[in-house]
């Protein structure tokens, strides 16, 4: 007989033993599903956080470096962080005379303030006072009116460009443009507004007023370290000005050639990376859990496989005397077991996605799901079945026929 | 000859000792015979007989099937042979029970291989042999002892064998019911069918054209059945059963 028609039967006789043992069947199904729902919750979510945050990360600039006193993601010496010497003016002045493969700098300095207009109110908003080549290095682009001028900076004018969600808020349905809002204390004129640009890891990127360096350095005093955002001329020579921006930090700081550096070079397209360091871990954590759970569901399918095996031993008997030969035995019940386990993994993968879709409504966390997911979730629960029906298989098929049609 | 067995020992471990079950059997069978086996329970009836339909592989000695040299042959050519060559017939009739009257009858024809619809037209015309056309979609447990052993039958006719083994096919029926068996059985032979046929009922072994004594795994008596059935085997002498 052939393995086609091996197959075909098997599958046939598998299905009518799984429907005569129903309740059998669905707590078979449950383990092997909650295995795949696990794994694929976890993947759902892994590659929901990969996608979103590549994109927010994107948003930062692909071309862009930004030098700070501490680094984005802070791994280490918190305190060695605190007692580094400040970032100054002269230091920009230094990387933008120095820096041939720097296309943009711009100083930056953040903090957090209250906008209000006419008795609307935004609470905590970031402030970035910077300089009139910004847009460039921060790749956000102008919405209306204009951006910041030289002379803006120059002058110290009150002059602020605002976010797309400040606009909004404030202005739901009036042109922000030439109207006097408050920032902080004082009164600021709207010059121009931003394209909106969305979140990096659920904190808004729009939510921003955006005002002249010199204005922000005259009305906040107080010594503050700045930041330095850099447009670097060309995206594949990023490595090579990181070089560039580390000599000329450290000999304008003066860092001691045998001290690190005490500054930071952050760099969008590597903070994906550490970012994925560090969850690296607990995802490889949750996915070892996911296996053992698939490794426990498939350790009941064997069990299973095994009663059904013994229970069927007479009938076993029966199609050895009638012909069936080995092959034909182990195909249905591999058959079995793998339709078994494809069940659970096909409820699995429903709930699974459910899961992840569930954390993407409840949490900030986006779950993406890929098509090709529900492909592994089903196929993988099918592979699981096949190798643990293996050795049931194989000892139905090794059965004594005469012993077996003596079963009772 | 269909069946040329030689010196066939079959022998079984028990508890460090040998028990033979069959201790050296020569027999020789044509096509077209209808043979009764005999002996007491334990002889060795049974297990004469799944060697013979090459379930069961002797421990020593030579069984020729068709011309064929049965110990040389593989696992998957034993299946084969038993698919096409052997019809079995059991005392508890070994029907898959969640199965219909006619899809146990094309169970053999599937694992030969044969397209639905000769597998089932076959069964079909097995099924009117043993006239049980009118329970084709009844499950074993819906149909009665002596109708469950003609749907036996009929799997075991499907396939067209060159040997049919029943071993003790009406142990488990009343005997009006056996008795109509053994008539479907002469019926068969009739058609050209070799039969062999375990009993331990002299009566139905008599009814045989010949027939086979077995005691302790020897063939101690081999004749025309009426003979062989009523035979006293200390005297040699025919019992008073054979007149009355
Ligand atoms: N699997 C086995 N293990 C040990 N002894 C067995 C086995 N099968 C059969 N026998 C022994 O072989 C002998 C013949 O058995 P069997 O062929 O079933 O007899 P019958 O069918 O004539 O009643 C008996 O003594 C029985 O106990
Ligand atoms: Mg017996």
């Amino acid at each position: 007989m052939s393995l086609r028609v091996d197959v075909v039967e098997g599958f046939s006789i598998a299905l009518k033993s799984l429907r005569a043992h129903r309740l059998r069947t669905v707590l078979t199904t449950v383990g092997v599903g909650i295995g795949v729902a696990t794994l694929l919750a976890i993947l759902g979510i892994t590659q929901g956080l990969d996608t979103s945050f590549e994109k927010q990360l994107a948003s930062l600039g692909s071309s862009s470096v930004y030098v700070s006193r501490m680094p984005w993601v802070q791994l280490g010496n918190w305190w060695e962080f605190r007692n580094r010497k400040l970032i100054t003016l002269e230091q920009l002045e230094a990387v933008r005379a120095q820096c041939t493969l720097c296309a943009t700098v711009v100083p930056l300095l953040d903090d957090d303030v209250d906008v209000s207009f006419m008795g609307r109110e935004l609470v905590g908003i970031d402030l970035t006072a910077t300089s009139a080549e910004w847009p460039a290095v921060s790749t956000f682009e102008i919405d209306r009116g204009r951006f910041l001028g030289q002379a803006d900076d120059d002058n110290r004018r009150l002059v602020v460009v605002l976010g797309a969600d400040v606009a909004q808020t404030l202005f739901p349905d009036s042109d922000p443009v030439g109207q006097s809002v408050l920032v902080g204390k004082r009164p600021y004129t709207v010059i121009g507004t931003l394209a909106p640009k969305g979140k990096i890891l659920d904190s808004s990127q729009d939510l921003r007023v955006v005002v002249p360096f010199s204005t922000f350095r005259a009305y906040a005093p107080g010594r503050r370290s700045i930041g330095i955002g850099i447009l670097v001329s060309d995206a594949g020579a990023l490595d090579a000005a990181e070089d560039q921006l580390v000599g000329i930090l450290r000999r304008a700081r003066q860092t001691p050639p045998d001290k690190p550096d005490d500054f930071a070079i952050n760099r969008p397209d590597q903070v994906a990376s550490t970012y994925q360091q560090l969850t690296g871990a607990l995802y490889a954590v949750a996915l070892g859990i996911g296996f053992i759970t698939l490794l426990v569901g498939g350790i009941g399918i064997m069990n299973i496989m095994l009663v059904s095996v013994r229970e069927r031993t007479r009938e076993i008997g029966i199609r050895r005397a009638l012909g069936a030969r080995k092959r034909t035995i182990v195909v249905q019940f591999m058959l079995e077991a793998t339709v078994v386990s494809a069940l659970g993994g096909a409820f699995g993968t429903a709930f699974g996605l459910f899961g992840a879709k569930l954390v993407s409504w409840v949490s900030p966390l986006a779950a993406t799901v890929k098509p090709g997911t529900i492909v592994f979730g089903v196929g993988f629960a099918a592979l699981v079945g096949l190798l643990f029906g293996i050795w049931p298989a194989a000892r139905a098929a090794n059965l004594d026929p005469v012993e077996a049609l003596r079963n009772e | 000859m269909l069946i040329s067995l030689q010196g066939i020992r079959r022998e079984y471990h028990v508890g460090g000792e040998i028990v033979a079950a069959l201790a050296g059997v020569d027999l020789a069978i044509d096509r077209g015979e209808f043979v009764a086996i005999v002996g007491q329970s334990g002889s060795g009836k049974s297990t004469l007989m799944n060697v013979l339909g090459c379930l069961d592989t002797p421990t020593a000695g030579s069984y020729v099937l068709n011309g064929k040299d049965v110990a040389r042959m593989s696992d998957d050519e034993l299946a084969d042979v038993r698919n096409r060559e052997i019809g079995f017939i059991f005392q508890a009739f070994q029907l898959l029970p969640r199965e219909t009257a006619l899809a146990n009858v094309e169970l053999p024809l599937v694992y030969r291989g044969l397209p639905a619809k000769e597998r089932r037209a076959r069964a079909l015309e097995a099924l009117e042999k043993v006239h049980l056309t009118q329970r084709l979609h009844h499950k074993p447990t819906e149909l009665s002892g002596g109708q469950r052993q003609r749907v036996a039958i009929a799997r075991a006719l499907a396939a067209k064998p060159s040997l049919l083994l029943a071993d003790e096919p009406t142990g488990n029926l009343d005997s009006a019911t056996g008795a109509e068996i053994i008539r479907l059985f002469e019926a068969l032979h009739a058609e050209g069918n070799t039969i062999i046929l375990v009993t331990h009922e002299p009566k139905l072994a008599a009814r045989c054209p010949r027939a086979v004594r077995i005691t302790d795994g020897k063939i101690v008596d081999d004749g025309p059945g009426a003979e062989v059935a009523f035979r006293d085997q200390a005297t040699g002498q025919l019992r008073d059963e054979a007149h009355s």
